[in-house]
């Protein structure tokens, strides 16, 4: 079939088979992981998969509208998806980091990974209700502009209709109150799943490569530190940037028809970070050759 | 307790570089044309409106922030292992930064303008020459003030992350704020100067910038004084207000107990939809509706 010959581009179109591929391709990376280190590799690719969904998912709700809201021409915030996901997510992985550091080593391992997520995912969430208040903040005050939604009647929050408060000639403007929350819902799941994906890494590396180098564990620390952080970093890039394409330009937030289609695009994140996990463990994982 | 009232003092220091640092990037990004308004200084002259504004927009300001950023924070951790003062190692780093993002700058703002040549759009070497230093030297600051936050957090209050890493991280978060927050102010109210103020752009509208200034045509200088006095500083109490909180919660009250912090921070969050529904309510009665009441066909 020709380009021209194609129906229109379905944004929202579902397709079962690729799905389909994209899980079986995740449990083969997954099974791959299982063979090479079962145990403490298999839990760690594991997290990075959840992790990895987290941010695809959260992505979805983070209320974008490119170059169309810098002109005050649609609502959202005016700058790319990949961008604000991702400087939500490290700055709340920036905190889980810091929370990892501070706690006992005594405490049960499941209280520290609770802790430590939820550290993340505030910090991810504090990030995106700051700037979404400035957002709106410039937009009232700094040029007179009142948020309007162009994609529903009504916020689904509150109430308040959105047509009349739209200015001539554009979609909507600003940040109503749905956007807002959508943000910092976006800002908390990417916020917790970088971090969920850091500290999975950290107790990897930790575990596994004091023997690899032939060092003691105090020594291996910074080491670790920093590689757990590099691939959380990357790993958050990868799932915002697949996730940014499953949108295509400009999302308005959870009210938004483009949000129906996230079960695509956690398929898709839920391979990438099969697959980029599995060379994070594989680094500390001798080959049995 | 002593720690804790050090670990305040270092963080209100952190939070002041951020404002300066926040500031600052928004407007370096606007002199060139950095953010999201890049796609009407590129569309100008595609509608026969050729102009003398600088465009080096080929990367999204975290992206860009995180690399020089990262290179600033690198070269400083690099020269401190080679026992160089701190003070000069960070201003070291920054200065080698600051001369990739020049050299970026350049070869973003002759690639994109020659793009347009079919357009008729000249490629202005004194505008290369007048606007590149310029966001040199606000790039200087913005990452200065970045790496030596980062410095601070590594150092006195102790955060795991190396200082390449910190930078790597608050150079895309400084980018992501001062490009969510300053934008709109520079592609609505500055590039559109000519449209009525309190409404979007209407997208008929969409090209036809502002090229012409006071006295002669307008360049990029006149936007960055524009934009700075709203647009930036906006930008700097965003990214200042991301850094002082998010440190604060967890100086203080990380060590009481970890849940504490994690509380403060959902507090935090609250009181911020609460200002922010205010604001929306506030506009909503203050400048009232566009149009009379109907059904709205979403």
């Amino acid at each position: 079939m020709s380009a021209v010959a194609a129906k229109p581009a379905a944004g929202g179109a579902m397709n079962p088979g690729a799905m389909a591929v994209g899980i079986i391709l995740t449990l083969i990376l997954v099974g791959i992981c299982y063979v090479m280190s079962p145990g403490v590799g298999l839990m760690a690719l594991i997290g990075v998969v959840i992790g990895g969904i987290l941010i695809g998912f959260g992505t979805h709700f983070v209320p974008v509208g490119g170059a169309p809201a810098a002109m005050g021409q649609a609502p959202g915030i005016a700058t790319g998806v990949a961008m604000l996901a991702t400087g939500a997510g490290v700055a709340g992985l920036f905190g889980g980091a810091w929370a990892a550091e501070t706690l006992p080593a005594t405490m049960d391992p499941m209280m520290q990974l609770l802790i430590v997520v939820c550290a993340g995912g505030v910090g991810g969430g504090l990030m995106m209700a700051i700037t979404c208040m400035m957002v709106n903040f410039l937009y009232v005050f700094g040029m007179g502009i009142p948020p309007a939604s162009g994609k529903v009647a009504n916020d689904p929050i509150t109430g308040d209709s959105q047509a009349e408060y739209k200015s001539q000639g554009t979609e909507g403007h600003g940040l109503p109150f749905v956007s807002f929350v959508g943000g910092v819902i976006g800002g908390t799941l990417g916020g917790a799943g970088g971090t969920l994906i850091y500290f999975e890494l950290l107790n990897l590396y930790q575990g596994a490569l004091p023997d690899v180098m032939n060092v003691t564990a105090a020594q291996v620390l910074p080491i670790a530190v920093s590689l757990a952080g590099m691939f959380a970093v990357g790993l958050f890039l990868v799932n915002a940037v697949l996730t940014a394409y499953n949108i295509t330009g400009t999302i308005e937030g959870p009210h938004d028809p483009k949000f129906k289609r996230w079960p695509r695009s956690i398929v898709a994140s839920a391979v990438a970070s099969a697959l980029c996990g599995l060379c994070a463990v594989l680094i500390v994982v001798p080959l049995p050759i | 307790m002593e720690h804790i009232v050090f670990g305040i003092g270092i963080t209100a220091l952190a939070g002041a570089l951020a404002t300066v640092a926040g500031s600052a990037e928004d407007t370096e990004s606007n002199i060139g044309s950095q953010g999201d308004p890049n796609s009407q200084v590129q569309l100008a002259p595609q509608m026969g409106f050729l102009h003398r504004i600088f465009n080096k927009a080929v990367a999204g300001e975290p992206p860009a922030y995180g690399l020089w950023c990262c290179l600033g924070a690198g070269l400083a951790w690099a020269f401190m292992a080679m026992q160089f003062n701190a003070v000069l190692a960070i201003v070291l780093g920054c200065v080698f930064a600051t001369f990739v993002q020049g050299v970026y700058a350049t070869t973003a703002y002759v690639g994109r303008t020659a793009s347009l040549a079919k357009f008729g759009q000249p490629v202005y070497v004194d505008i290369l020459k007048s606007m590149t230093t310029v966001t040199m030297a606000h790039a200087f600051i913005a990452i200065f003030c970045t790496v030596t936050l980062c410095h601070l957090i590594n150092t006195a209050l102790g955060h795991p992350f190396p200082l390449p890493l910190l930078g790597l991280i608050w150079g895309i978060a400084l980018g992501a704020a001062g490009s969510a927050t300053g934008n709109p102010y520079y592609g609505k109210e500055r590039q559109y100067q000519n449209q009525k103020f309190g409404a979007g752009v209407p997208i008929s509208a969409s090209g036809n910038i502002v090229r012409y200034a006071e006295a002669g045509e307008r360049n990029s200088i006149d936007n960055g004084w524009f934009t700075a006095k709203i647009g930036g500083s906006a930008s700097g109490i965003c990214f200042g207000l991301i850094v002082f909180l998010e440190l604060w919660r967890t100086v203080v009250f990380e060590a009481i107990n970890p849940w504490y912090a994690i509380i403060v921070g959902v507090i935090m969050i609250l009181i911020f939809t609460v200002i922010d529904r205010y604001i929306e309510v506030w506009a909503r009665k203050t400048y009232g509706p566009y149009t009379a009441p109907k059904e709205a066909d979403a």
